[in-house]
């Protein structure tokens, strides 16, 4: 067996839980600060969760060793999924609610 | 339908050169599409959300930060023992192929256990899907993804039944069940982030 192929994965586990552990550290911040903090802490929020989530695509999924066009397709989902909601959020701040 | 054996250089040949769609590519057609599916949803509650930023901080007070982080890290470690299944059924090793798949069932229904509790305990603390605006996201979106996750359940299973039937071995099976196992990991990533984290 290829040692260096088994630990790749459990490498990967180790950082994509250190960094959902390090969310606990922005989910604790009580965000009564001004609008554009808030805005700045949900582009934070998305922009983490997104780059999890292209970690778990491009090495769970193999991706990496995909065609190309497969990775320049789960990479569009990724930055529209993140522009999408980004301006989604900023949409809901220009028009708030009563 | 592609054997195991003759699959297995997939292993040991070099990435570079020898690129490869892992699993069927019908089931990347559907997580493509249920990925963007999952993104009109997420779009509708970040709109919501920014509308009435504290109605929704206000109740999400009332979720357990803890317990979200602790269903991610099981979902992250159940990806972890498909992707070892892969691997180890592309090795020929179909034995740990198999336990690691028991094994990614077996985090998996940790995790549906945390959630039919979580889910409990705010209905006994009277939350409910009509309670408000983010009570009725975070049921919706997390019995959706619940859904998708039984469903991953039955494709695990099929994992299985491959993995132990030498007659019927299929590693492109085995990956197109783990490939729609790690997208119910990933949506999950996006609604811990969403429901728990955001602020």
């Amino acid at each position: 067996m290829n040692s260096g192929f088994e630990k790749r994965p459990i490498v990967i586990w180790l950082a994509l839980s250190a960094i959902t552990i390090l969310q606990l550290g922005i989910g604790s911040i009580d965000a009564r600060a001004a609008l554009a903090g808030k805005a700045a802490i949900a582009a934070s929020v998305i922009g983490i969760a997104l780059i999890k989530v292209r970690i778990i695509i491009r090495e769970f999924m193999e991706v990496r060793h995909a065609p190309v066009l497969l990775g320049r397709l789960t990479d569009l989902w990724v930055v529209l999924t993140g522009a999408i909601l980004l301006g989604g959020y900023l949409a809901g701040t220009a028009f708030p609610k009563g | 339908m592609t054997s195991i054996a003759s699959t297995r250089s997939r292993a040991h040949g070099s990435p570079e050169t020898e690129r490869f769609v892992p699993g069927q590519p019908d089931m990347w057609a559907f997580v493509l599409f249920e990925a963007f599916v999952f993104t009109a949803y997420f779009t509708v509650y970040v709109f919501s959300r920014a509308r009435t930023p504290d109605v929704f901080r206000q109740s999400q007070m009332h979720l357990d930060l803890r317990v979200g982080v602790v269903n991610t890290l099981l979902l992250l470690t159940s990806s972890l023992f498909v992707a070892r299944c892969v691997q180890a059924a592309r090795e020929g090793s179909y034995r740990a192929a198999t336990t690691n798949a028991f094994l990614t069932m077996l985090f998996g229904s940790v995790f549906l256990v945390s959630k039919v509790r979580e889910w409990a305990m705010e209905i006994g603390q009277g939350f409910t899907f009509t309670t408000d605006e983010f009570f009725s996201f975070y049921y919706f979106l997390t019995a959706i993804h619940f859904i998708h996750l039984l469903i991953g359940f039955v494709a695990l299973a099929v994992a299985v039944r491959q993995l132990t039937s030498p007659a019927r071995r299929s590693q492109v099976i085995v990956e197109t069940c783990a490939t729609y196992w790690h997208t119910i990991d990933f949506l999950w990533v996006l609604i811990f982030a969403l429901l728990y984290v955001m602020r």
